[in-house]
């Protein structure tokens, strides 16, 4: 019955589409199927060339094609995933049997190019990445999205912080764009503008390693489930983002989630069960007495023998990092429609254990995507998913006297003194450091549950439509409202709080944010013979409120964690945002043929961030695409493709909230509160960072897409930096933020794909992907200064005219170089490569692997600072060039105290993703249960499955300061990243 | 086919063209007031909130130099296990030599630098927003100046003894136009024309309380004449740098020095808990924490037998604090015990003090019988007897400079890094215990040579 009605339907579409001239002509049909699987392609377009007249194939892949007069028609055949082919009917030829090949380079792809307009790939005249739902998470499962997109794309550095649960990663697009910001693309999920700001956990505050880029969070793209994407679209710089305005300084990452499909509801679950252990230990130094009479001063080695003698080896790194940790993922999806309404809904669990005790992260999404016809003319969208996470991630990275740092403390600690709880649950007094590390893990709270709803929507209406042209207005927004309550928690009875006045800290955080944003366009598409026009125009306007309240407890009643129960209750921090952004955009497109595509555009937009509110900043954008293999005199059959292309375009990046201000700070002293001058004079004429692109490349096909290459060169230009220009200290005010400097970025990606194998029962894909910026500071502006990090003495980065501001320096001092100290390295790596290649043996199996290269870039490891500090690193004993020195007080280089002890190169190679799946052929399924089951599909598959490298750390991809533009290469006692390894079982119903 | 406008979408689309989505509001600042809102007409809270303000930036400095001038003077040591360089860069281990971004001042100076200019700042918007208040009378005006100059003078010393020779900047007014540096010895005869016309002030000004609300810390001291007081003391100790020994006199005579009064009389910084800071020198006894400011064994090893200022201020711990360096581990068995709670305050300037200038000033001064007096009242409280030595004007002095080691030991002040300098005697600060050397001064910090350039060049 309901097949009837469906052929009924593509009938009725057929002949709606051809009201106006009942006289049918002749009538093709045909069947179109995939050419090397031999099944039917259902739902595939066949469209009249240069016109808007088509149809779809139907559940068997079949269709029906009226034709009005009796001339011949060019058909143009398209399916998603598979290379389009244009194919000629006439009277006497209108039974088509069509074979579709597979699109391995993804050329038909449909890649969104303005606010509200779309082309194919093979038209498209910049280098945007776009990474499909089967490569973000086809071989593994990620925890978090920006960790499924390593070595996906050129031009994409995605870095981990550390490896607690929960994410914590950054995204370079194309070097740094901004010296003051994070350097962050803007990320937009169904046109909503979504929040991936790092929110501040108090961490910092409590275990007093500093300022909140020291809590060592993640961001909020954690929060999305990954599982959800249908598709990820990376516009990598502002030749492809200029469209996006202000906030597209460091690129844009689309994310479009699934959504349902005309036919039967299909039901899929989905059990991911798995393992993380850490990928790395160092292992830790063997004592003797030999060694504690070099290391220990006199007065204390009689008291270190006597415990050395008593005790016992423990291995502080194993015990803390090395234990058990289980993952779990479930999904259910709910996905089909008819040809009004199509839904999408599923609802995810994952819960994911961390290697060190009592971490955690746990993630439950639901989601509901509608897309419904009102009528043939009004289509509207909706996309609501709920999210809520948890995130424990311990106590890592830096302290200051709190030793609430795991590494930071077991540095210190000998392996012959027991840290562990007697028998009655009391742990003993750290001689070593100020606090018993292992009462913090077992006791301590870093807590952080994230509530989030987003919810988009978007309408589009066919105002006006004939045979050639087609007008239609489009609204859509959303919002994404989040709210964060973190909780750090140190209980009375640790032992460094003891030692406090008021033992006990509790900080509890309250952070609530809300973007909205609404966009209207109207889109003019327009053929005229060979050429397409399309128009579009529109505005948008944005708007974020962020809230945040912290209050701390300390003195605690003993068990007690409520803020009233505390000796001292203090309004930690509060603070308040209001930003609100508008914008106009217009964009002209023209396709001539297939051959010649160019597009022209601008936007204009205005921020109450800059120092005039309402002042228009323009964003022009240009770009130009020949396809010179679709031209007539084009000769060379074994290339099929061969687009060179070229992209300009404009873009900003927003003004810190704040830096406008000239204002007085609350501090209280005595009981009273005192109005303070700000040291920071407020710039009301400042202006939007704004960065300008230039981009050419070219994109070649060989052998029918057999072999594809792309090859894309840009200069990034950003001028208007803001930087602090600091005045002299002595007029009482440090800073004032200024317009001064200028950054260029320079780069080079290439990409290559093959099918190196394609027999019927072995395929073998290849994809090598190379990347490389280099970014110079073309202009500072103000004096030359060095900063980040922790001084000279240990490494800090050098903001100098003419060098990098990743170089970094150190001491001894050297006066005639700028900055006046030593170079020692830089934290931009010489280039980075991946190697992609899945295998399809013999059609139901599955190997792929993904291996990730970055070769280059130098961190300042601290984390050796500190274990050489305490006598704890392995080898500290040795003695390497013999002098009677143990190696642990003589780092090279020579004379083994200066800041190039601590600056590591860290290249490696690590097989991020490895995954082997097995689909149970359709045969075996439709004798299970009576064909009970659509899909059954087994796997075993590992994230992060090995690391090579020299470099001296648990991890060289590491950063105690989060996502920085700069300093996001310190590493200081990091949380150990975790090598996962899954079991997979899907079924599809 | 042609088709028409759906007639619905024709209120839904003047309906957004009715709220102008372009329009912006621009945004005022949700979280504090603006400067410009004090700058002219303030009212009487507004002026009050300054003046807290005042307070609390009189206060910034004191971190810093306890933590860190008291070490170079070896009165104590910084002992902090988590950063080494509290211990080989401020003792100045393996020749470590201060620089101009030097750990734990930064390129602005910290503490020693920035932080004294941004109350001096702090005082001058103060000034001039209760000058400009209509709702303040001629008299509270002069009140508020005169105890803003007051800070200011005592502020503008610590900067000048930090570089020392090097010289600072008193033209500070404006910030894109900061003055040239003038020798020490100008600074601080600039600073004594600060402190005398914030006497002038306070003189106009009245004789009752002072009109706006002063914390805790000036609880004994909130009258115009007390505060006429405390001005001239720190006048004092600005003589005594300025080598003007008649004019320490005629200030302590101004003074609230009083010769059988408490020695611990004096105005203080309060420190309340929170919302307020804890006070930072109050360590738990025996915390069993590896950083602590502890005694500097020396401090043990020279004193007087029967000297109850060390009963009284050293607490010996069960078990020493040790910190392992690169250079040498250093071992402290004491720690600072005259703070009974976090929330003791911590006074910038006692009576102890004024004695101990007078007897200073009588002793340049040749005035032997004077001298002894003053000294003796010291010694005597301190339970050590009176003095017995020679009275030759060197040997008092060096008696002197031993009995403010004690008397003003880890004052937030660093006294005895710039005594020993001021009498050419930074070769006998020991350096044994830790094996490193005694800094002099310290260059202007990088931001002041940075400025110079971009201006310059």
């Amino acid at each position: 019955m309901k097949r009837k009605i469906l052929s009924w339907s593509v009938l009725g579409i057929a002949f709606f589409l051809g009201m106006g001239q009942l006289k049918a002509q002749y009538r093709i049909t045909g069947s179109i199927a995939d050419e090397r699987t031999g099944e039917s392609l259902l739902f595939a377009n066949i469209i009249i060339q240069n016109t808007t007249k088509g149809t779809v194939t139907d559940l068997e892949g079949k269709f029906i094609l009226d034709i009005d007069d009796n001339n011949e028609v060019t058909l143009v055949v398209s399916s998603i995933g598979y290379l389009s082919q244009l194919v000629k009917a006439g009277p006497s030829n209108k039974v088509l049997d069509i074979k579709l090949r597979e699109d391995a380079t993804n050329l038909e792809e449909v890649v969104v190019t303005g606010l509200a307009s779309s082309v194919k790939r093979s038209n498209l005249a910049n280098a945007v990445g776009s990474v499909s739902a089967k490569e973000l998470l086809g071989t593994t499962t990620i925890q978090t999205t920006d960790g499924a997109l390593y070595g996906k794309v050129a031009g994409v550095t995605v870095r981990s912080n550390g490896g607690a649960p929960g994410g914590g990663l950054s995204i370079q697009l194309r070097g740094i764009s901004s010296l003051a910001g994070a350097s962050q693309p803007l990320i937009i999920i169904d046109g909503v503008y979504a929040s991936n700001a790092y929110q501040r956990t108090g961490r910092a505050s409590v275990s007093q390693a500093g300022a909140s880029n020291q809590d060592d969070g993640a961001n909020r793209l954690a929060d999305i489930n990954p599982a959800d994407i249908e598709n990820i679209e990376i516009l990598k710089g502002p030749s492809a983002a200029a469209i996006y305005g202000t906030r597209a300084n460091a690129g844009v990452i689309i994310i479009t989630t699934k959504r349902g499909a005309e036919g039967k509801t299909r039901i899929s679950f989905s059990q991911d069960i798995g393992d993380a252990s850490p990928l790395r230990l160092l292992g830790t130094d063997v004592w003797s007495e030999a060694k504690i009479n070099t290391f220990f001063p006199v007065a204390r080695r009689a008291v270190e023998l006597e415990r050395f003698r008593a005790g016992s080896y423990i291995d502080y790194e194993d015990y803390f990092y090395n234990n058990q940790a289980t993952l779990s993922n479930t999904r259910l999806t709910l996905s089909g429609g008819d040809e009004k309404t199509k839904f999408f809904i599923s609802g995810n669990i994952t819960s994911e254990g961390g290697t060190v005790k009592n971490t955690e992260f746990e993630r439950y999404s639901v989601r509901a995507n509608v897309d419904h016809k009102i009528s043939r003319r009004i289509r509207v969208g909706f996309s609501s998913n709920f999210l809520r996470t948890d995130t424990d991630r311990g106590f890592t990275g830096n302290q200051n006297n709190a030793g609430a740092s795991i590494g930071y403390n077991i540095a210190y600690v000998p392996s012959y003194f027991d840290l562990r709880p007697n028998a009655q649950g009391v742990y003993p007094v750290n001689p070593y450091f100020s606090e018993n590390p292992v009462a913090v893990t077992d006791h301590g709270i870093n807590n952080s549950l994230v509530n989030r709803f987003i919810q988009s929507f978007n309408l589009a209406a066919d105002l006006y439509q004939d045979n050639s042209s087609n007008l239609k207005v489009t609204l859509s927004g959303g919002l994404d409202y989040l709210q964060n309550a973190t909780k750090v928690y140190l209980p009375e009875f640790l032992q460094y709080q003891r030692a406090q006045a008021n033992p006990g800290d509790i900080l509890i955080g309250r952070q609530s944010s809300l973007n909205t944003n609404i966009q209207a366009a109207l889109v003019y598409t327009k053929n005229l013979g060979k050429l397409n026009l399309t128009s579009q125009g529109g505005i948008v306007r944005l708007d974020f409120q962020n809230d945040a309240l912290f209050t701390r407890g300390r003195g605690l009643v003993p068990g007690q964690t409520n803020l009233k129960q505390a000796s001292v209750q203090e309004i930690e921090s509060n603070s308040v945002s209001r930003i609100s952004e508008a914008g106009i955009f217009v964009q002209q497109e023209a396709n001539f043929d297939d051959k010649i595509i160019g597009t022209v555009g601008i936007r204009w937009d205005k921020s109450t961030l800059n120092g005039d509110a309402n002042k228009l900043y323009a964003f022009p954008r240009a770009s130009l695409a020949l396809n010179l293999a679709n031209f007539d005199f084009w000769s060379f059959g074994f290339i099929n493709q061969f687009k060179p292309r070229i992209a300009y375009g404009e873009t900003a990046g927003p003004v810190g909230f704040g830096n406008t201000f000239t204002s007085l700070g609350g501090a209280n002293v005595g009981g009273l509160l005192g109005s303070v001058v700000s040291s920071q004079i407020g710039n009301t004429a400042i202006l939007p960072e704004t960065a300008k692109e230039l981009e050419f490349g070219v994109d070649a096909g060989f052998f029918n897409n057999r072999l594809s290459v792309e090859a894309t060169y840009y200069v990034k230009n950003t001028e208007n930096n803001i930087q602090n220009l600091n005045l002299s200290p002595s007029t009482g005010v440090s800073s004032t933020p200024s317009n001064e400097a200028e950054l260029e970025n320079k780069g080079l990606e290439l990409g290559l794909t093959a099918t190196v194998f394609d027999a019927p029962k072995f395929r073998w894909i290849s994809r090598v992907l190379y990347w490389r910026n280099r970014v110079l500071l073309t202009r500072l502006g103000i004096p030359t200064y060095i900063a980040g990090a922790f001084g000279s003495g240990l490494g800090t980065f050098l903001y100098a005219q003419g060098y990098a501001p990743t170089t970094i320096v150190g001491s001894p001092a050297v006066a005639a170089n700028p900055g006046g100290f030593t170079f020692w390295g830089n934290n931009q790596p010489d280039f980075n490569m991946s190697f992609s290649n899945s295998f399809n043996i013999l059609k139901n199996l599955e190997l792929s692997v993904l291996v990730d290269w970055r070769q280059g870039g130098d961190n300042i490891n601290l984390s050796a600072f500190l274990t050489d500090g305490g006598g704890t690193t392995k080898g500290w004993n040795d003695d390497a060039n013999g002098d009677g020195i143990p190696n642990g007080r003589q780092r090279d280089p020579a004379p083994y105290n200066n800041a190039g002890r601590w600056v590591m190169d860290a290249s490696f190679v690590k097989i991020r993703e490895v995954g082997l799946y097995y689909t149970f052929p359709k045969s075996t399924l439709s004798g299970l249960l009576n064909g009970f089951f659509r899909g059954i599909k087994l796997g075993a598959s590992a994230n992060n499955l090995a690391l090579f490298t020299d470099y001296f750390g648990y991890d060289p991809e590491t950063s105690t300061f989060g996502a920085q533009a700069v300093a996001n290469n310190v590493d200081i006692a990091p949380y150990p990243t975790p090598r996962r390894i899954f079991f997979h079982l899907n079924f599809d119903f | 086919m042609k088709s028409i406008m759906p007639l619905f979408l024709v209120p839904l689309l003047l309906g957004l063209s009715a709220c102008n989505p372009l329009q912006l509001d621009g945004v005022v600042d949700p979280n504090n007031p603006s400067q410009a809102s004090v700058e002219n007409n303030a009212t009487r809270e507004q002026v009050q909130f300054l003046l807290t303000g005042l307070e609390a930036t009189h206060r910034s400095y004191l971190v810093n130099i306890c933590q860190a001038w008291n070490a170079f003077g070896r009165e104590t040591w910084y002992l902090n296990a988590s950063d080494p360089r509290f211990q080989t860069d401020w003792l100045g281990q393996a020749g470590r030599v201060p620089d101009r971004a030097y750990f734990g001042f930064g390129t602005t100076g910290g503490g020693s630098w920035a932080a004294p200019y941004q109350a001096i700042k702090q005082g001058d918007i103060l000034i001039a927003s209760a000058n400009s208040s209509v709702l303040l009378s001629d008299a509270e005006k002069k009140a508020v100046a005169g105890f803003a100059k007051m800070i200011q003078g005592y502020q503008f010393m610590i900067p000048a003894n930090f570089v020392y020779e090097n010289g600072i900047r008193i033209d500070v007014k404006n910030p894109l136009k900061p003055g040239p540096f003038v020798k020490y010895e100008d600074a601080l005869n600039h600073i004594k024309g600060i402190l005398e016309n914030a006497d002038k002030d306070l003189a106009a000004a009245g004789t009752g309380a002072f009109p706006l609300r002063l914390t805790p810390g000036f609880a004994s001291f909130n009258t115009l004449p007390a505060l006429r007081q405390v001005n001239n003391a720190i006048l004092a100790r600005l003589n005594a740098y300025r080598k003007d020994w008649q004019g320490i006199l005629s200030a302590l005579n101004g003074s609230f020095m009083s010769l059988s009064g408490n020695l611990n009389a004096g105005p203080a910084h309060p420190y309340t808990g929170p919302p307020d800071a804890f006070n930072p020198l109050f360590y738990l006894p025996n915390a069993a924490v590896n950083t602590i400011i502890v005694v500097h064994p020396s401090m043990i090893d020279d004193a007087t037998a029967g000297d109850t200022r060390v009963t009284r201020k050293f607490f010996k711990r069960n078990s020493p604090v040790v910190v392992t360096t690169d250079a040498t581990p250093l071992s402290a068995l004491f720690q600072d015990a005259r703070w009974p709670t976090n929330t003791t305050p911590i006074p910038f300037i006692r009576n102890e003090e004024l004695i101990l200038l007078k007897a200073e000033a009588h002793a340049n001064l040749n005035q032997t019988a004077d001298a002894v007096a003053a000294i003796n009242i010291i010694r005597n409280a301190a339970g050590i007897g009176n003095y017995t030595g020679a009275t030759t004007s060197q040997a008092l002095i060096n008696e002197i400079l031993y009995q403010r080691r004690y008397s003003l030991w880890a004052e937030p002040w660093g006294h005895r890094w710039i005594d020993a300098r001021r009498y050419n005697k930074l070769s006998e600060i020991p350096t044994s215990y830790d094996k490193g050397t005694i800094f002099k001064q310290f260059p202007h910090p990088q931001a002041e040579v940075n400025w110079d350039k971009y201006i310059g060049g």
